[in-house]
């Protein structure tokens, strides 16, 4: 390799975004074929090819950083700004689904009986599970950060450990759920009350499992040696988005479970 | 007025004495300079740091940089050999496979059967 005398990253060529976009092409024409035809098969490939080609991106995007040294400061910089820039994007994403929910619930139509909840839903305690589960979630916000400062200070088994409960708690909120869920005296076909309802913590639900694998990737990284003490963004963008889905739940607890019981 | 050099805006912004000048023995929370900056290779090998306590698992990360820093052309996607070489040709012979079954699977959808 010749020597380089700046410090951008200039990537390889990679066979992953045309394998990421024949993956969409086979899972949006297998999903018509499921639809139309009651056939799974190219759904199934299409999902499977996703996978694969998210797995070795980011394994890929890893041996860059941590084994050729490709994410300088300037390098660094930029990933920061896509990561608040995705972060937004969520943001907005979750402002739509509270606008669908405030906007049913502010003026409740003749067909819910005029008021909110609607007539017939029986909803769920807000000071049972889903206060339990305020507590889970904003402990593991505590363990997050502990988790970095033990990373900064180059603590390695306390930044293990930290993280180790931070996932746990993660795993735990995501329990704590699917008996909520199943235990909902209403569905998501009961008004616009059920639709708001599980369209909104379903959602969250979904990014809740994907910070936890977020954070457990961070956990193999952490005990492979890959974080150094200055040197840790894949933890700190994992922290990130674990925060945004902690204060994303702080409203849906303020706003559908409490407010709209 | 004291100056520090800022790793994220890559600038010297304003300081307070105390955080332009870290004494000799306290370790700041903080690093206050950005990393040294990464040229291509060779780099800096993590085995020249300290050592640390082990546990866990033997630190791999040195002898992995020395792997991936080899300079031989090779694309990152199959710096490994043998086993990148196989999950790659499965996941391209995935693509294309796919690529005709999408093909085939809209042609059949474009030209349903009529019913009778």
């Amino acid at each position: 390799m010749t020597h380089q005398a700046h410090t951008y990253h200039i990537v390889d060529p990679s066979p992953w975004p045309l394998t990421g976009a024949i993956a969409a092409l086979m899972m949006t024409s297998g999903l018509a074929m499921w639809f139309h035809m009651n056939r799974m098969m190219l759904l199934n490939l299409g999902l499977f090819l996703m996978l694969l080609t998210a797995i070795q991106w980011w394994r890929d995007i890893v041996r860059e950083s941590t084994y050729q040294g490709h994410h300088t400061p300037l390098v660094q910089k930029g990933m920061r700004y896509g990561m608040i820039l995705f972060i937004i994007s969520e943001v907005f994403f979750f402002i739509g689904f509270f606008w669908a929910f405030y906007h049913s619930s502010l003026a409740p139509t003749p067909e819910l009986g005029a008021q909110w909840p609607p007539y017939g839903i029986t909803p769920l305690n807000p000071f049972e599970i889903p206060l339990l589960n305020t507590a889970v979630l904003l402990a593991s916000g505590v363990t997050v950060t502990w988790s970095h400062h033990a990373i900064m200070e180059g603590k390695r088994m306390e930044a293990t450990q930290a993280l180790s409960i931070t996932i746990s708690l993660g795993l735990y909120f995501t329990l704590l759920q699917m008996f909520e869920y199943y235990e909902a005296p209403f569905t998501i076909a009961d008004s616009t009350y059920g639709s708001t309802f599980f369209v909104a913590t379903g959602f969250h639900g979904l990014h809740v499992l994907i910070g936890t694998t977020f954070l457990t990737i961070c956990l193999l990284r952490q005990m492979n040696y890959h974080f150094t003490t200055s040197h840790h963004f894949g933890f700190e963008a994992a922290a990130w988005y674990w925060h945004f889905v902690d204060v994303v739940w702080l409203f849906l607890y303020l706003s559908i479970y409490w407010w709209g019981s | 007025m004291y100056y520090k050099f800022s790793g994220f805006t890559q600038r010297l912004v304003g300081a307070g004495a105390s955080s332009a000048y870290t004494p000799q023995g306290f370790k700041p929370a903080v690093p206050m300079e950005s990393p040294a900056l990464i040229f291509g290779t060779p780099t800096k090998l993590a085995s020249d740091s300290s050592s640390t306590v082990e546990y866990m698992g033997k630190n791999k990360v040195p002898e992995l940089q020395k792997l991936f820093q080899k300079p031989d052309g090779v694309p990152v996607h199959l710096k490994r050999g043998v086993p990148d070489k196989l999950l790659y040709r499965t996941t391209m012979a995935l693509t294309i496979g796919g690529t005709i079954y999408c093909l085939i699977a809209l042609y059949m959808a474009a030209h349903p059967k009529r019913q009778k």
